[in-house]
């Protein structure tokens, strides 16, 4: 279906209403993230619908709220008791050159209607970076045979003499290699269930400046270009 | 009523704090806001585990994506809320909570007067919407309003009001549009 004008402005007040859904809803999501247009009528209408929400009542929760959320997010720094596992620090391991973290910021817009078909969660996100419009990437996993799909949005060929390589941060230990991945088109990568493992946990993509043909070590050599975390749907 | 500018003006900084994973000013403004969030979690889900898982994961979205947030998305509360919002209604969808509970009222709709909506919500609606809920009709204004304060489907919204879906959809698009020629005025 083409983003037209209309379309865009049809389809997102319903969004934001809440009344478009299932597909059409996953559809719609799915362009937010392809088209600054798009996300900035969903703006429009999240400002102008939200006052509404002024009039609902306050109610404050139970105390059980905070503690599953403190729990969630710092459960295990709490039992190793270390600093490095904060999920900032994951991948300041050493002897990794970051040049550009500062620049790329992971828009990871949810795809949150759940799959009918597959009832395991699924993780998904988008590898951006400030200034950029579009995504660079669009990243998801499919429910199915342990597979990461890449797809390629306004991602830009690799200098001459270099590759992209993506990596697997585990929440500890070393980065794993995914491949070298090429700009344009969908690039699909079958997770090894070490590498699902990881990835569930850490739910953390990271990408690398390599020679070409990818790092020749077999853990990164280059500046790490983007760091993503994922989401799960 | 709505937040003061040195409110948002705290909510900013925190949210700023929060987006270099200051924890202490996350809980702070979970301290701020989660009430007004929570409230509008429990209005739109109708179940307090719902409501509070909801909540829950909102925030949890919060801490991630805080260096996300941007002034083109509105002010930091209307931010926040509009996540509590997407969270709730998709909690809504995937345990396909049906609310049976409002069906009785819920029939009352159609003639107009007495319904699942607080009179007291449908005029605060008018007043935050400059007035331009009195550019729909009533049977636009209600399926709108239902749909954003209870999370009603096109269907959900077509079997209380005992109309065709297809016409219930018509009001609520057309309705929106007649909204947005309004909003921009």
């Amino acid at each position: 279906m083409k983003k037209t004008p209309e379309r865009i402005e049809k389809l997102a007040a319903e969004y934001v209403l809440g009344s478009l859904q299932g597909l059409a809803r996953k559809r719609f999501e799915r362009w937010m993230m392809e088209s600054a247009a798009v996300r900035q009528e969903v703006w429009f209408w999240e400002q102008k619908l939200g006052p509404l929400s002024d009039e609902v009542a306050e109610v404050n929760p139970p105390s059980s709220v905070w503690n599953s959320i403190e729990r969630r997010l710092w459960q295990q720094e709490r039992h190793t008791g270390k600093a490095q596992s904060r999920a900032n620090q994951r991948w300041f391991w050493p002897g990794w050159s970051i040049i550009a973290t500062a620049a790329a910021l992971v828009m990871a817009v949810l795809l949150v209607q759940p799959s009918s078909e597959a009832p395991q969660m699924q993780l998904s996100g988008a590898i951006v970076q400030a200034g950029i419009g579009d995504p660079l990437w669009l990243v998801s996993e499919t429910g199915r045979n342990n597979l990461l799909k890449l797809r390629s949005v306004a991602a830009n060929a690799a200098e001459a003499d270099k590759d992209y390589e993506l990596w697997i941060v585990p929440e500890d230990g070393q980065p794993l290699s995914l491949g070298v991945i090429a700009v344009g088109g969908v690039h699909q990568v079958t997770l090894t269930d070490t590498a699902r493992q990881a990835l569930s946990q850490s739910r953390t993509l990271a990408i690398s400046l390599e020679p070409l043909g990818g790092s020749p070590t077999g853990a990164p050599t280059g500046p790490i270009l983007h760091v993503a975390q994922l989401y799960e749907i | 009523m709505s937040q003061t500018d040195n409110d948002q003006d705290d909510l900013m900084r925190l949210l700023v704090a929060v987006s270099r994973e200051d924890r202490d000013s996350f809980q702070q403004l979970y301290h701020m806001v989660s009430a007004r969030m929570f409230g509008l979690c429990l209005k739109l889900a109708g179940q307090r585990d719902l409501a509070e898982d909801a909540l829950q994961e909102a925030f949890i979205q919060i801490w991630h994506r805080a260096r996300e947030y941007h002034t083109d998305r509105g002010m930091p509360l209307g931010w926040m809320m509009s996540i509590a919002r997407y969270r709730t209604l998709d909690m809504m969808r995937a345990r396909k909570i049906r609310r049976n509970d409002g069906e009785e009222q819920l029939e009352y709709v159609e003639d107009g007067r007495e319904g699942p909506l607080d009179e007291s919500l449908r005029s605060a609606g008018e007043a935050q919407l400059s007035g331009c809920l009195n550019e729909l009709n009533d049977a636009q204004r209600d399926s709108i309003l239902l749909s954003y304060y209870k999370g009603l489907t096109h269907d959900e919204l077509a079997h209380v009001l005992n109309t065709p879906l297809g016409t219930v959809k018509s009001w609520v698009r057309r309705g929106l549009m007649v909204l947005k020629r309004c909003l921009e005025q």
